[in-house]
């Protein structure tokens, strides 16, 4: 580390910059966080590290007054305080910069960084807003362009912007979370640098990621998060991979093996009825989403997908089930190379989807159950014989589909946004599955319901196996993927980092694989 | 823990309650008309005896409403119609002139006269409107260039193209009038009074139009596509495709309007015929709430206010004054409509733990 | 309000015409042209009269001299209650919806103050027992229609030559609503006055698509100067470019009504209009059964005239213009040929006069008058 000559030791008996104790916060039927202690003290970058869903998002929340605690005290320098509201947060040294910036895109940088802050002269002209956010940005050493409009800039500017603000409001305790994630190695390099300037002045960094290996280079201790409750708080130079990688995932795992089969499943084939070849998929900002990905699924096999949220499950199952074209490699679906995108030949060959966002992509939310039931079938008989859309046998359709998700509908001419998130999955995940004679695509099948509906999803899928179709089942719940999976491949940044089988399975090696590195040790 | 009172909006409303609230919003919109006509010395009762005598008491009145309903019920379903695949169309006063407009060049070049010329004409009204939302439907399918901006400027260039030819090129030469084009060879012909086939073809062009989107294959498509497109992505539906044709289908509709107004009613081309056709069919759209079965009562219901603001100035009010009032009832509609999602509720507040 | 010294000389003068023929006499009153049975009389408490406007009656121009007449109407026949007026009816079907109500409310006779042709005649032919008059119309052969109009051209003629007195530029600029008969009729008549004095002078035209937009008209002004007129005239209700004339330093002369205040220094004069002996005339007949359809001109002095010259109108200058309006009311018609169009095509042979119809219904402009036609 050349940065370490800057580095800062506090004075021996010195108070933490922010002290958590017994934090809890409960939401219905969920324990967000219990019994939460965390120190950070000056000079320290103290990374946050667990999968989605530890409490890291809520835990800090709390730590920036957006929730307030329901046990539990926050004390900053030495002295117990209580946050109603960001403001106090803020007055109280403490900034957080969120992974989706709160920038007004259509003003400058230097109105950004001026925007509801009582510094802010009463009456400034342009030109002195910038000259003090110049004055800003040389005191930060954060190279910003005072004049430049927001939605010009790249998001690695944008990030610095936010940076700028917190800090420009004198935080003493900076709040990152995974701030990576959006940018290059380089802008990333960057940041870091500018990180390890800050905390030498005696402040401290909160970095919350997922990423093993800038965890390992960028913080000085690490807390690792699980389930809510914090499991360990390590110096980072006494840790290596594997170890974060353990800790992180390596909590007991609730073993209801699903993978048993009776005897009149269907056995795994031996051709694959599903392949992915070398299938690129460019994102947005120019990378690729999905990068040269190799799958093979077998009919009767159920393929786990893991990994972090974001790191190109969306891409794939959009691949899977045709909604988005390959821009480079092949998609062989029964021995047929798929050659554009198109849901309907996808669906008409057999292919079912579970999309990760039903009510964004899989359900039109202000229409009738009905209309969203039929959506596989509206147009073959009995919804549309001979092209005429028949309402009535709309309904029976649907009726029907209601009744094997067991879903009681009470007028099916009601928009179906105003079934519960659970019902409405139930029935999208039966919907599907009448299609799914070959494929069926789940992403993420059990988000957001309670165990009973998670139970019934995942009946619903061992029974599509057993009937003989592939599964593809994209998931974040390890244990949902080593209870089902016969094998589970890992997704991280768009790579498949591996396909393991699901017997004797190292949880550690998938924890490693989840986080950029394979066993062997080398960065993916 | 306290309980509170809370106002609650729901998914969806009630149709009764829709319907009550329409008719509150009327009932106040009539009682506060009522007392400002009161105050400026008149008598309210008297002038609401005359509205209603004028309008339904003889076969004039019946006639005009008739007359009148048909462009309103045309703009208003070809709004709808763009709504259905999520689009605001707010281009349709432009498309009624394009519509016009070409059907005028067939009435008044196209050599002959009879049934043939008029399908000519029905035809030039179609593609004419059609043709005037092609590049903003383009903009939208293709750039994702808002529809509402560009279906809107349009219309100041439809509108000054019908001025320039009403008053240049094609102008009257005969001294017979001012400001508008001669005679078109054709007409749209009458079948009851002044009232014609205008009347019917919109009626059953509204039913047509609904019921294609109730009952075919390609309804379930339009409608999933304008309720949420990436769900329609999902279900492999062509997107694009639809939101090209319905897009184009709406101004086509408005074209129609144009045409008929033309060959129906008026008979010339000239400046001013659309009597802010266009954006009245939105209004009219949105209190049919997108249903192009709905736009036929709206339509009417638009036609009537719009009967009645004319008998009203008859009697001395000023045209500013009858604006106001139709203005005033409209407006409450549209907020007994917005209210009749609401409820209040008593009830605990979430999430108190 | 209105200085019209020069009414003395009313009454019309009859001429007879055969329907639709352009064989009328010069300066013109022009006659039933239908031997119609004339429509009853009619008691005047019982009787309802409709006056339909284009615009407001507050606008000061055009529909304000209307409804001045629609006053003298009152005051003529103190006992006729039932008037009815419609303000800024439209040029579209609602014209009809109106009209129709009209007719509804037991309306005997109907003014239109500002022709909405075909609008006007489908009611016209609804209802046979009520009298129409359209200002400005031109008649489909209706036995229960008439129309008037203003011979507007020949004081327009007089301010023409005052103009070409007064510009120094010989650029004369001409705000225009739209190219219809009335505009061609006031730019010719206009320039044709001007050359008497300056034979170079010439007619820059912009047409702002209304009647009533200050906005537009003062932008119109505003470019006319630019290019170089020193002299605006208009057909317009308002009193846009005139303020922008005063601003400007340069003449203006306006239309319908005295409106100098709002530019003293640059009022040259206006085209008055005065329809009040015309109304009481046409309601009288009504009312006493001797009513039919005429066309009728008002001629120079018999309800359109030039304004009192502006207050810094040199005296001969108004003199001089005053000498050819004289003349005009003597008999002498400024309208004969030679006269070419702007693409020097001989349109009127030398020496032959112009009718008071092809002066009604002019449809192309004089050679030197620019802007009207594409």
């Amino acid at each position: 580390m050349t940065e370490a000559e800057k580095s800062f030791t506090p004075p021996p008996g010195t108070a933490p910059i922010v002290q958590l104790k017994g934090i809890a916060k409960y939401f219905p039927g969920v324990i967000a966080n219990e019994d939460v202690d965390l120190e950070v003290m000056p000079g320290e970058i103290h990374a946050l590290l667990g999968e989605n869903g530890a409490g890291k998002s809520t835990l800090m929340n709390i730590l920036t007054g957006i929730y307030q605690a329901d046990a539990g005290e926050i004390i900053i320098d030495g002295y117990r305080q209580e946050f109603a509201s960001p403001v106090q947060a803020i007055a109280a040294g403490i900034g957080m910069v969120h992974q989706h910036f709160k920038l007004v895109q259509a003003f400058t940088v230097a109105e950004n960084i001026h925007l509801g802050w009582d510094e802010t002269p009463k009456r400034a002209s342009k030109s002195v807003l910038e000259s003090r956010t110049e004055d800003l940005a040389k005191r930060y050493n954060l190279a910003t362009r005072p004049g430049a409009t927001v939605s010009d800039l790249s998001t690695g500017e944008q990030q610095r912007v936010e940076i700028l603000r917190v800090l420009a409001r004198r935080a003493r305790l900076l709040i990152l979370d995974e701030p990576t994630a959006v940018l290059t190695p380089a802008e990333a390099r960057e940041l870091f640098r500018a990180l390890r300037d800050f905390v030498a002045e005696g402040n401290a960094v909160i970095f919350i990621s997922h990423k093993l290996d800038e965890v390992m280079e960028i913080s000085d201790r690490v807390s690792i998060l699980r389930g809510g409750r914090k499991i360990a708080t390590r110096d980072t130079r006494n840790c290596n991979a594997h170890m974060l990688a353990n800790l992180m995932v390596g909590r007991e795992i609730v073993l209801a093996d699903m993978r048993g089969r009776g005897p009149h499943a269907a056995p795994i084939s031996k051709d694959p009825v599903l392949v992915l070849d070398d299938v690129c998929v460019a994102s947005g900002t120019g990378g690729n989403a999905l990068d040269q990905v190799n799958l093979k699924l077998h009919a009767g096999e159920i393929l786990g997908i893991a990994g972090v949220a974001g790191n190109g499950q969306r891409e794939l199952s959009q691949v899977l089930t045709g909604v988005k074209a390959a821009s480079s490699g092949k998609v062989i679906v029964d021995g047929t190379h798929m050659k554009s995108a198109n849901a309907k030949i996808f669906a008409d060959f057999g292919i079912g989807h579970i999309p990760e966002d039903r009510l964004h992509s899989g359900l039109a939310p202000a229409l009738s159950i009905t209309t969203n039931a039929v959506m596989r079938e509206y147009d073959q008989a009995p919804v549309s014989p001979h092209g005429i859309y028949n309402p009535r046998s709309a309904t029976r359709l649907a009726r029907e589909i209601a009744e094997a998700a067991e879903v009681m509908i009470p007028d099916y001419g009601m928009p179906v946004r105003n079934l519960s998130g659970g019902n409405q999955q139930r029935l999208v995940a039966r919907r599907e599955m009448r299609i799914a004679d070959k494929v069926l695509v789940a992403a993420y099948p059990s988000r957001g319901l309670d165990v009973g509906a998670i139970n019934t999803m995942l009946r619903y899928i061992v029974e599509l196996r057993d009937a003989g179709a592939g599964v593809v089942l994209i998931s974040e719940e390890l244990e949902e993927l080593l209870n089902l999976s016969d094998r589970i491949a890992v997704l991280y940044e768009g790579k498949v980092m591996g396909v393991v089988e699901n017997d004797n399975l190292d949880i550690e090696e998938i924890g490693l694989l989840m986080g950029g590195r394979t066993k062997a040790g080398e960065v993916a | 823990m306290f309980s509170s009172f809370r106002i609650q909006r729901l998914p969806s409303s009630h149709p009764g309650i829709a319907l009550a609230a329409r008719l509150a919003a009327i009932v106040i919109a009539l009682v506060v008309a009522g007392v400002g006509i009161a105050l400026a010395g008149m008598n309210p009762f008297d002038l609401g005896a005359r509205v209603i005598t004028a309008s339904f008491g003889s076969s004039f009145g019946m006639e005009d409403l008739g007359v009148l309903v048909i462009p309103l019920i045309l703009t208003g379903l070809a709004v709808a119609v763009g709504q259905q695949v999520g689009a605001w169309n707010i281009g349709a006063e432009g498309q009624f002139y394009a519509g016009a407009f070409a059907a005028s060049a067939v009435g008044l070049f196209v050599p002959g006269e009879g049934p043939l010329i008029l399908i000519l004409m029905f035809v030039a009204g179609l593609v004419g409107g059609a043709a005037w939302i092609l590049i903003p439907t383009l903009a939208r399918a293709y750039a994702n260039v808002n529809e509402l901006i560009t279906t809107l400027l349009l219309n100041f260039v439809a509108t000054l193209l019908v001025y320039y030819v009403a008053t240049g090129p094609w102008r009257d030469r005969s001294g017979m009038a001012n400001s508008a084009t001669p005679p078109l060879s054709t007409s749209v012909p009458e079948f009851w009074g002044i009232v014609h086939w205008g009347f019917p073809i919109a009626i059953g062009l509204a039913i047509l139009v609904g019921a294609a989107l109730a009952f075919s294959r390609w309804g379930y498509e339009v409608r999933l596509v304008g309720s949420n497109p990436s769900a329609a992505k999902y279900a492999g539906i062509p997107v694009r495709k639809h939101l090209i044709m319905v897009m184009l289908l709406s101004g086509a509709i408005a074209g129609l309007a144009g045409m008929l107004e033309i060959a129906g009613t008026v008979h010339r081309l000239q400046g001013g015929i659309s009597n802010n056709f266009g954006y009245l069919g939105i209004m009219v759209a949105v209190l049919a709430r997108g249903s192009p079965i709905g736009v036929i009562f709206s339509g009417a219901f638009m036609a009537l206010i719009l009967n009645s603001g004319i008998v009203l100035q008859t009697q001395g009010l000023t045209t500013s004054v009858v604006l106001a009032i139709t203005g005033f009832i409209l407006f409450l509609t549209a907020i007994g409509d917005e209210l009749s999602y609401y409820r209040i509720t008593r009830e605990k507040p979430e999430g108190a733990a | 309000m209105t200085s019209i010294r020069n009414l003395s000389r009313r009454g019309f003068l009859n001429m007879s015409a055969a329907a639709g023929s352009s064989l009328l006499l010069p300066s013109g009153m022009l006659t039933s042209a239908f031997a119609a049975d004339p429509l009853p009389a009619i008691a005047e408490e019982d009787a309802v009269i409709g006056f339909g406007h284009v615009g407001p009656i507050t606008d000061e121009g055009w529909t304000w001299s209307h409804h001045q007449g629609l006053l003298a109407v009152k005051e003529a026949y103190p006992n006729l209650k039932n008037i009815l007026e419609v303000e800024n009816v439209p040029y579209s079907a609602d014209a009809t919806r109106t009209y129709r109500q009209f007719v509804s409310e037991g309306a005997n006779m109907i003014f239109d103050t500002s022709s909405t042709g075909d609008f006007l005649h489908q009611v016209v032919k609804r209802a046979p027992e009520v009298a129409f008059m359209e200002c400005n119309g031109h008649n489909p052969d209706l036995p229960n229609l008439g129309w008037y109009y203003l011979a507007h051209w020949y004081p327009t003629y007089v301010l023409g030559v005052a103009a070409g007195h007064l510009s120094k530029t010989g650029k004369l600029g001409y705000v225009a609503s739209f190219p219809v008969a009335s505009v061609y009729a006031s730019t010719n008549a206009f320039l044709m006055g001007a050359r008497t004095v300056n034979p170079d002078a010439t007619v820059q035209t912009i047409v702002i698509n209304s009647w009533f937009d200050p906005q537009a008209a003062t932008q119109a002004g505003t470019a006319l100067i630019d290019n170089g007129c020193d002299f605006l005239f208009g057909i317009m209700d308002e009193a846009g470019y005139l303020q922008v004339a005063e601003s400007r330093g340069v003449w203006a002369a306006m239309w319908n009504t005295d409106i100098r205040r709002y530019g003293p220094n640059a009022y040259v004069s206006s085209i008055i209009v005065d329809f009040k002996d015309f109304y009481v005339d046409q309601v009288g007949k009504r009312l006493a059964g001797t009513w039919a359809p005429n066309q009728t001109l008002l001629p120079m002095g018999g309800g359109v005239d030039r304004d009192v010259w502006g207050q810094n109108v040199p005296e001969e200058v108004g003199k001089a213009a005053d000498e050819v309006r004289e003349k005009i009311i003597g008999g002498w018609s400024p309208f004969v040929g030679e006269l070419k169009d702007k693409d020097g095509n001989v349109r009127v042979e030398a020496d032959q006069k112009m009718t008071e119809m092809e002066l009604y219904n002019w449809d192309w402009s004089v050679e030197g008058v620019s802007g009207l036609e594409g």
